[in-house]
């Protein structure tokens, strides 16, 4: 192989290393490397670089790259609850290259399939010609999944583009041919993730992505902004938009958070949205607030009880028909599931002329329907040598070559049952592109889909279909598989760049230029259900803190008495602290016939089960374990992903790591140190949100979360250490200062001597300090004084009375009989008494919250049940 | 025939309702042989919405929402309906084998010409499953019974819609909301809207195609009592597609074929198209459901 060019001795091992894993003897398209062998004149910038960082400059900034994108939590798989399931992917430093004469003609055709795809699915829910001059079967359409009955309804007052936003994804074959893949009309994901990728290598590679000549995605996000504005019912000012997700379980809700972030929506599920006088409003803090646009982030026949499938528990009842009245505007429209539909393919050319007048542009994929008799027997009469989908289900490609006899002939008999229902092809053979191999630390050859992102312009509702518009995003999201593997199968994903002819000034994704902004300040239009998470932060929060405190007490008492008779030492109140039984076998009660009373096993044994115990809780998933509590944090904490900063979430991934390696823990100083990276990381979190979060209604619930559960816990823990300790005395009153962290101030003021009363008015009524009940009290009511109140009533509401009582029996008690509590049990009583006052209507005062403030959205249910299976 | 139709469907719930949305598919059709005249419907509580349109079939539907607190709905449907006796299939379709329809009807050209059929292809949807009926061997089985080869298409129908009516017994006991047609087929009884659902998904099974009709049959009390009021019932039956010609509807509750004394209310591939009243709810708890139907002939 001769090189016009010199290379460098780096590039010229890079590119034989790269030609050496090509396959021999094909003619198989490379994007890097043309036939005679040399690099591809896209790829000039990129090459230059590559010579310039090495291969371990790469590997480094790969790496770099990863941890950025580990600590924004990019995830697409959080579907599972579990603390250890979270997966990420891998993100090539390598960008897939577009060059500009390239994208001239796949813009074009893809812009040509946008708008083919409007003409189609507004005729099928409109006058059908296609259907009735026999363009497409009926059978074809009135059985797919995403076909919508209700959508086709007369009555529809909506004359906008059905096709907002969608996804194409696009392979080059083995002949560098461009080939689409599939379309996603219903909630194409994606353009979140290339834009985070974009972001993220921007900052990994910073020089290399400020002075390539690319072109920016920024626009296109500006244009989608404008573009839903625009939808807005009567064209209303400064419309409500809303990004509608199925929520925290679904595989997507990562990119959703960031979108409504990124965009400036509110980020809303099924139960935040109602139906009332006709309109679609969301619920609030500060009541209903109307909803004008909804991007929808949920497949259609979710969308709606009432009129589709009525076992959905994430639609809104009522949506199809407010749309349908043109009350909401409804990004995209129900019902364009259909045009996913995979035999659609097939049939594309010959729409194109009918409904375009003109030849489709872009092929698509060589599929067969099974539906044509013709076509039937050509795929059953060697059914091995196709691949076969189900329309119902594209993300599945059945492989009938590597199927065992018996499940062939119930491909073959299913096929023939419902001919309809299945496309055939042949594999596509991809092109290959290069791809950063992390492992290995080298450049290889890999298969690459894309998917791009088509934008209609909304026009105004006389124009017809086919004189819509389309934009196409200069960019998207590339991932490293196998044609037609779904993105969220691949593990390694990749940037798409689109040079563009003349250098475009680099525009920073975050900043984005506004039209003009409404002024706001009072946070009234925070979904009820955000405050109601907020809030479960901090009290899930705020217990894991008092638990890993309790748990890291234990350990030192452990550590420190282990070899004592167990009634000697602490721990005994310590598992009450912790709401635990004792280990049966070290129970004084448990069993008298076999543990004769004051007979123990022998330090060592008593060491090693209560170790055992107590490391237990870091991998017990039931109530007292912590993962559970931090399951809980965790999971309202996605449910808010978009109000809470960066930092903040980074620190939620940090103690999500720590939660994973919990279970491995081995020893009690292991453990404790643990404990103390959970203490600390909890303290960052909460600071951090102190800092960064506006200090409106959100903050206000998250801090009365926080602070209701810290002043229960040390209500709690005083009465132990006060009342009913099996060992009263100095060494556990030590340790309840040391748990509400206020050991310090104590020795700072009464060095190291221990008075009961003293160590009461630092906890109860010192109002200076933080810690103390009082203190918590006066910031309880502060908070809850700002709530907003639904009416203007003038009585005061439950939560305000709540502690006013409390507040009141504090300042109230007789100071006098509660000396000498160490001998006087009259003292002992009257604290307890005022513990318990100070108890109950804090213990109420989260129910009183959760009545006057969160969303008590019960689950709407159907008045006749009838669900029909899938046809 | 002239009738005066009242439906009556009355919901008393246990809980107080919040907020209820629904849809009501209780307002007669307008056809060839029926005419409606003065249809009102009533609905308590009154609600703050109410609109109608026409479904993908055809069939008028009123949604409304309820806002106000209520714990019982009562939704009555009020119309004068003149009935006219049904056409028949009289000319060549009557002779047309039913294997060449089936052969019709997946093409979608026309039985003379080659040329596309619009109407055979638009019926081509209900040859395929819907949500309650799913097609099967045993109903094919049970199909070819009656449609023997080369046998005529209508006198097929005709024959199923007999077997049908003398073989299997009514029991309204029986019946679900929707019961499986394999159990309908073996237990041999049911309710009109099973019998409507086995007769279709029979048809569907031999690659015919046929639609749910709901409506009312005007009933006539034991001889020698007064007809009581809201004794009558809704009805279920189905059509059939008789390519060049039009849809032929039959009775096989009744083993009849629907004339004069049947009022036609909707149609759709199978009950869950045509739910007279359905609706979503905030609260409620449990409920009870009456439902009073009359259909009383008025002097004409």
């Amino acid at each position: 192989m001769r090189n016009s060019a010199p290379h460098s001795p780096l590039l010229q091992h890079l590119l034989e290393d790269y030609q050496a894993e090509r396959p021999q003897g094909t003619h198989q398209y490379d994007d890097l490397v043309t036939r005679e062998g040399q690099f591809r004149a896209r790829w000039q910038p990129l090459v230059e670089e590559l010579d310039e960082l090495g291969l371990d400059g790469l590997q480094q900034r790969t790496l770099e790259a990863q941890n950025l994108l580990y600590e924004n939590g990019v995830t697409f798989n959080v579907y599972e609850d579990e603390v250890r399931k979270l997966r990420s992917w891998q993100l090539d430093p390598i960008p897939y290259v577009i060059s500009p004469q390239s994208w001239t003609m796949l813009e074009q055709g893809l812009k040509q399939r946008a708008r083919l795809l409007e003409c189609l699915v507004a005729d099928l829910y409109g006058e059908r010609r296609v259907l009735k001059d026999g363009i497409l079967p009926p059978e074809l359409i009135y059985t797919h999944p995403g076909w919508l009955f209700p959508a086709a309804d007369s009555g529809n007052l909506y004359e906008r583009p059905r096709v907002i936003f969608q996804g194409m994804d696009v392979m080059r074959n083995e002949h560098g041919e461009w080939r689409v893949l599939g379309d996603w009309t219903q909630a194409a994901s994606g353009v979140g993730y290339s834009l985070e990728n974009r972001i993220i290598l921007s900052r990994a590679l910073s020089r290399l992505y400020r002075d390539a000549p690319l072109s920016r995605l920024a626009g296109f996000l500006q244009a989608y902004h404008r573009c839903l504005s625009e939808l807005a019912p009567h064209r209303r000012e400064n419309p409500n938009i809303v990004l509608f997700t199925p929520g925290p379980g679904s595989s997507g809700y990562f990119e959703h958070a960031w979108l409504a972030n990124y965009m400036n929506f509110s980020l809303v599920e099924g139960g935040d949205l109602v139906v009332r006088d006709g309109q679609v409003s969301m619920r609030t803090l500060g009541g209903l607030k109307a909803v004008d646009v909804i991007v929808r982030q949920i497949t259609d026949p979710w969308c709606d009880p009432l009129e589709l499938r009525g076992d959905s528990l994430l639609g809104v009842p009522g949506l199809m028909q407010a749309a349908r009245r043109g009350e909401v505007a409804i990004a995209n429209s129900l019902g364009v599931g259909v045009l996913e539909h995979p035999a659609l393919a097939a049939f594309l050319p010959g729409l194109c002329q009918y409904l375009l007048g003109e030849p489709l542009q872009l092929a698509g994929r060589d599929v067969l329907w099974c539906g044509e008799p013709t076509y039937l027997s050509t795929v059953l009469n060697d059914l091995s040598i196709w691949q076969i989908r189900a329309v119902n289900d594209v993300t599945q490609t059945i492989k009938p070559a590597e199927l065992t006899p018996d499940a062939l002939a119930s491909l073959h008999q299913s096929i023939l049952q419902a001919p309809h229902l299945y496309v055939a092809e042949q594999p596509l053979k991809p092109a290959s592109s290069p791809s950063y191999n992390l492992k290995d630390n080298k450049v290889t050859p890999q298969p690459v889909s894309l998917r791009f992102f088509a934008l209609a312009d909304p026009g105004d509702s006389t124009s017809d279909p086919e004189s819509r518009q389309h934009r196409i995003m200069p960019g998207g999201l590339a991932w490293v598989a196998e044609p037609g593997t779904p993105v969220m199968e691949s593990t390694i994903v990749k940037d798409i760049w689109v040079l563009s002819p003349v250098a475009q000034p680099h525009v920073s994704l975050l900043q984005r230029a506004k039209g003009p902004i409404l002024v706001t300040r009072d946070g009234m239009d925070l979904p009820s259900r955000v405050a109601e998470s907020l809030f479960w932060i901090g009290r899930y929060g705020e217990r894991l803190d008092n638990r890993s405190r309790l748990m890291r007490e234990s350990l030192t008492s452990l550590v420190e008495e282990g070899q004592l008779r167990l009634a000697d030492t602490l721990l005994p109140d310590l598992y009450t602290a912790l709401k635990l039984d004792l280990p049966d076998a070290l129970d004084p009660e448990h069993d008298p016939a076999t543990q004769p009373h004051g007979e123990q096993p022998p330090a060592v044994e008593q060491f090693m089960i209560l170790r055992k115990s107590l490391l237990g809780l870091f991998q017990n998933a039931d109530d007292e374990g912590l993962p559970r509590m931090f399951n809980a944090m965790l999971r309202n904490s996605r449910a808010v992903r978009d109000h809470l900063g960066d930092d903040a979430w980074r620190t939620i991934n940090t103690l999500h790591q720590t939660f994973s390696d919990l279970p491995n823990t081995q020893g009690a100083n292991a453990g404790q140190r643990k404990l103390e990276d959970i203490i600390t990381l909890l303290a960052a979190f909460f600071g951090l949100c102190n800092e960064t979060m506006p200090h409106h209604f959100g903050w206000r619930f998250m801090d009365i979360g926080r602070i209701t559960e810290r002043c229960i816990a040390s209500l709690e823990l005083l009465k132990l250490a006060m009342i009913s300790a099996s060992r009263p005395g100095t060494d556990l009153w030590e340790t309840v200062l040391a748990t509400t962290d206020n050991l310090t101030v104590y020795r700072r003021r009464y060095r190291s001597q221990l008075y009961p009363a003293a160590i009461l008015d630092l906890l109860l009524f010192d109002e200076t300090n933080p810690r103390s009940v009082g203190y918590m009290l006066k910031r309880l009511e502060t908070q809850i004084e700002h709530l907003p109140h639904p009416e203007t009533t003038p009585f005061r509401s439950q939560e305000t009375r709540l502690i006013i009582q409390a507040t009141s029996y504090l300042h109230l008690v007789d100071l006098d009989t509660l000396t000498d509590l160490e001998n006087s049990t009259k003292a002992q009583a009257a604290l307890e008494t005022l513990l318990d006052q100070l108890l109950t209507p804090l213990c109420a005062l989260s129910d009183a919250i959760s009545h006057s403030h969160f969303s008590h959205a019960e689950t709407p249910k159907q008045l006749v049940t009838l669900q029909g299976s899938d046809t | 025939m002239k009738y005066q139709l009242r439906h009556t469907t009355h919901y008393d719930y246990s809980s107080p309702v919040t907020l209820s949305h629904n849809e009501a598919r209780l307002l007669p059709r307008d056809l060839d042989y029926q005419h409606c005249k003065n249809t009102r419907l009533s609905i308590s509580p009154t609600p703050l919405r109410q609109h109608e349109r026409l479904d993908f079939f055809g069939n008028r539907i009123v949604y409304f929402a309820i806002q106000d607190i209520h714990d019982s709905l009562e939704v009555t449907i009020r119309s004068q309906v003149t009935t006219q006796s049904r056409p028949a299939p009289a000319g060549d379709e009557v002779h047309a084998a039913w294997e060449t329809v089936v052969e019709q009807l997946a093409t979608g050209l026309g039985g003379v010409t080659t040329a596309i059929d619009p109407h055979s292809l638009e019926a081509r949807l209900f040859t395929l499953n819907s949500p309650f009926i799913h097609r099967s061997e045993s109903l094919r089985q049970f199909a070819l019974d009656c449609f023997t080869p080369q046998r005529s298409l209508c006198e097929s129908v005709l024959a199923l819609n007999q077997r049908i009516y003398r073989e299997f017994s009514y029991d309204s006991e029986y019946s679900t909301l929707a019961t499986p047609l394999d159990d309908v087929l073996k237990d041999r009884k049911g309710v009109c809207q099973d019998f409507a659902h086995l007769a279709i998904g029979a048809l569907r099974s031999i690659g015919l195609a046929a639609r749910y009709v709901s409506g009312y049959l005007e009933t006539f009390p034991p001889p020698g009592q007064e007809k009581l009021v809201g004794a009558d019932a809704s009805h279920a039956w189905l059509s059939v597609f008789i390519p060049n010609w039009g849809w032929l509807d039959i009775d096989p509750t009744n083993g009849s074929l629907p004339g004069e004394r049947y009022l036609t209310l909707a149609w759709g591939r199978d009950y869950g198209d045509v739910t007279p009243l359905r609706g979503v709810m905030n609260g409620g708890g449990a409920h009870e459901l009456t439902v009073e139907v009359d259909v009383l002939p008025l002097d004409s």
